[in-house]
């Protein structure tokens, strides 16, 4: 099993790789880009069809953000509906055959890592410096060693689920479609196309493409607000 | 082309995680200047004229219900004014039939007192017309009678005497 390919690399400090998981991220910036120019393309005052969705859905997340992470951080919805359309349609664009870009473990953790930023900026901003350090000492100072853990589990923990969901769907349609070819081609030999491998995977996409997509785009934002909503309160 | 280069399934590095946190943060951008921000400001221009819209029609009620009361007052002024017209055209046009009555009742006792006057005069000129007539007639009898002149004057007067005392 194969991890993203490098295409080239940019030969400056020991080369930086240009690989199939950014150029995919760029792929569904510029698919999340042409989503939002169209939906908000030529809005009325009394919406209709794709305006009416449009809305429907801002309103929705504005409405889950303000739930989650109480009043007063609407600010924080626009990068919660980054979160979850870049998780969303990076998973998703495995449909399209392409490698989803969430199923590598830099992508889910450079959220992640903006999302633990978020969280300790958030602590330190409501709470002052001075109480989040104490914080860590909580509920007595030999407990430091064990909160800081927990610190850095949170990122690890959001990213590792969300890379492990994604591969692992990715290596069992890849093991399947094998398997498929391989018994495809001991019973079937005969004929040219591995004849098998039409429609069962199509069946297990449903669920490791399609619904752990989604699923896992919800977790993933859900679990922002919560981090997030939480220092503030 | 040569051999594909790929990178190991589990792999970490400083290079992608940069260029992912780049992406998420222009995604961000892009979903709040794309998407967040057009919608909400259509959302609060819609929200505005609806609250703008409220407070115009509250405020053409409120408008309507004084005009409304305003028109009852006067309609109620109206009924009573009419009212009072018709008291007064009643009243008038009583004393003007009384007063019209009266006038006949006077006019008619009027010509009645000139009828008997004039009847009365009448009725006297005649009498003195019958005893000039009768005088003059005993005169011619009495002469017929007497058949000698006498002074007719003297005659007359006896003639007088005599109707008087007997009418």
């Amino acid at each position: 099993m194969n991890g993203p390919q490098v295409y080239f690399e940019i030969p400056v400090l020991k080369g930086l790789p240009i690989t199939e998981s950014m150029r995919n991220q760029w792929f569904v910036m510029l698919l999340i880009l042409c989503l939002c120019v169209f939906l908000t393309h030529n809005l009325q005052k009394i919406p209709t069809g794709k305006q009416a969705l449009a809305e429907k859905a801002v309103v929705m997340l504005n409405g889950l953000v303000d739930s989650t992470m109480g009043e007063g951080c609407r600010h924080y919805a626009p990068f919660v509906a980054a979160i979850m359309l870049s998780s969303l349609f990076g998973s998703l664009i495995s449909v399209l055959g392409l490698r989803p870009t969430t199923a590598d473990l830099n992508t889910t953790l450079g959220w992640a890592l903006i999302v633990c930023f978020l969280i300790h900026y958030s602590n330190i901003k409501f709470h002052g410096l001075k109480a989040y350090l104490k914080g860590y000492l909580e509920p007595i100072f030999i407990m430091a060693p064990l909160n800081i853990l927990s610190e850095i589990a949170t990122p690890v923990s959001m990213s590792f689920r969300h890379f492990g969901n994604m591969a692992g769907g990715l290596v069992i349609s890849t093991l399947l479609l094998s398997a498929l070819a391989a018994f495809s081609n001991a019973i079937l030999g005969f004929l040219p196309v591995p004849l098998l491998q039409i429609g069962i995977p199509g069946i297990l996409s449903l669920y490791f493409d399609l619904f752990t997509a989604c699923m896992q785009a919800f977790i993933f934002s859900m679990l922002t607000m919560a981090y997030v909503g939480n220092a503030r309160s | 082309m040569g051999e594909a280069i790929y990178q190991s399934f589990v792999t970490f590095n400083w290079w992608g995680l940069c260029v992912t946190i780049c992406n998420l943060l222009i995604t961000f951008l892009i979903v709040r200047k794309f998407l967040f921000g057009p919608i909400n400001k259509m959302l609060e221009a819609r929200e505005n004229e609806v609250r703008e819209l409220y407070a115009t029609a509250e405020a053409d009620r409120t408008a309507a219900e004084t005009m409304k009361r305003d028109y009852s007052a006067s309609i109620a002024n109206a009924k009573e004014e009419a009212a009072q017209i018709t008291a007064n055209a009643t009243k008038r046009a009583a004393a003007r039939s009384e007063e019209i009555l009266a006038d006949a009742s006077r006019q008619a006792s009027d010509l009645m007192r000139k009828a008997e006057e004039s009847i009365e005069l009448e009725k006297k000129k005649t009498l003195n017309e019958i005893k000039d007539e009768i005088a003059g007639l005993s005169v011619m009898i009495a002469s017929k009678v007497v058949e000698k002149e006498i002074d007719e004057a003297d005659h007359k007067r006896m003639i007088e005497d005599f109707i008087s005392k007997v009418g």
